[in-house]
């Protein structure tokens, strides 16, 4: 690069290294990036038509796989403790709203018991998790 | 002579920047909402509902479904309900799911209940 040539004024910024801080800013914050995931349970997710979304930040989700296990924040749970922790996060924030993603094979009976607790600590609010990706018209 | 401009690489990395801080789209999640009744502390926070208002939509543990105890294919229960709340403004829903049904069945039932723009629904877990 031509350095020696000065225009019309002496003083002059050298911008040459801007897009290595560029690119470095981005690394940085590439790497340092920590999505926080949840690692649940493998379920099969229903397909639906009809779909809502909800803020993420009020949500709180239950897996339960085909054989009917439950999982909490990735910690699988018993039916009869469902009350004690939901009544906590509830306590927290009463805006709570438990996402259920449930298999589609799952019978609906666990579904229903889990519910049923839920209703004791007034969770009242759900939210049934689809998968809107399928082919429309080839529900379950 | 044979240099390479390097003044425009801080431009090219913003620009590819922002294109994909804007193009980003966290993954949505979709589903079903529901309210469900909360605890009920006495018996005056139940609601009786006339049974002229009520259809009631029974899967069983086949996962067979019937509305009002005729059997019914699950593309139809959209339709059905439409046309009965067009008739009876009033109408609530009743779905009645026994416990050994597939929860994919329910979904699919409160799918088409929310198509149908059915807002009154109330579960109920069948006996065994």
């Amino acid at each position: 690069m031509d350095y020696g040539r000065s225009t019309n004024k002496g003083t002059f910024i050298p911008t040459s290294s801007m897009g290595d801080i560029a690119f470095l800013l981005l690394i940085f914050f590439m790497v340092t990036t920590i999505f926080r995931e949840e690692s649940g349970l493998p379920v099969e997710l229903p397909r639906a038509e009809a779909g809502e979304e909800v803020n993420r930040e009020l949500v709180s989700n239950i897996y339960i796989n085909r054989a009917g296990q439950i999982s909490i924040d990735d910690r699988l749970v018993q039916v009869k403790h469902i009350t004690d922790i939901i009544g906590t996060k509830i306590s927290d924030n009463p805006q709570l709203i438990v996402a259920f993603k449930t298999d589609n094979y799952t019978d609906y009976g666990v579904v229903s018991d889990v519910m049923e607790e839920l209703k004791e600590v007034n969770a009242v609010r759900v939210f049934f998790n689809n998968d809107i990706e399928g082919t429309p018209g080839q529900k379950y | 002579m044979g240099e390479l401009r390097m003044d425009s690489t801080a431009d090219v990395a913003f620009l590819l920047l922002i294109f994909f801080i804007v193009t980003t789209i966290f993954a949505a999640e979709q589903g079903l909402t529901l309210v469900l009744p909360g605890k009920q502390k006495e018996k005056t926070d139940t609601v009786k509902v006339k049974e002229s208002n009520i259809a009631t939509i029974f899967v069983q543990d086949d996962n067979s479904i019937t509305l009002d105890r005729k059997p019914i294919v699950i593309n139809h229960i959209q339709m059905s309900i439409e046309d009965r709340i067009l008739s009876n403004p009033k109408l609530v829903v009743l779905l009645k799911i026994h416990p050994e049904a597939d929860y994919g069945m329910m979904i699919a039932c409160l799918d088409e209940l929310r198509l149908a723009h059915a807002n009154k629904v109330s579960l109920k877990t069948a006996t065994k």
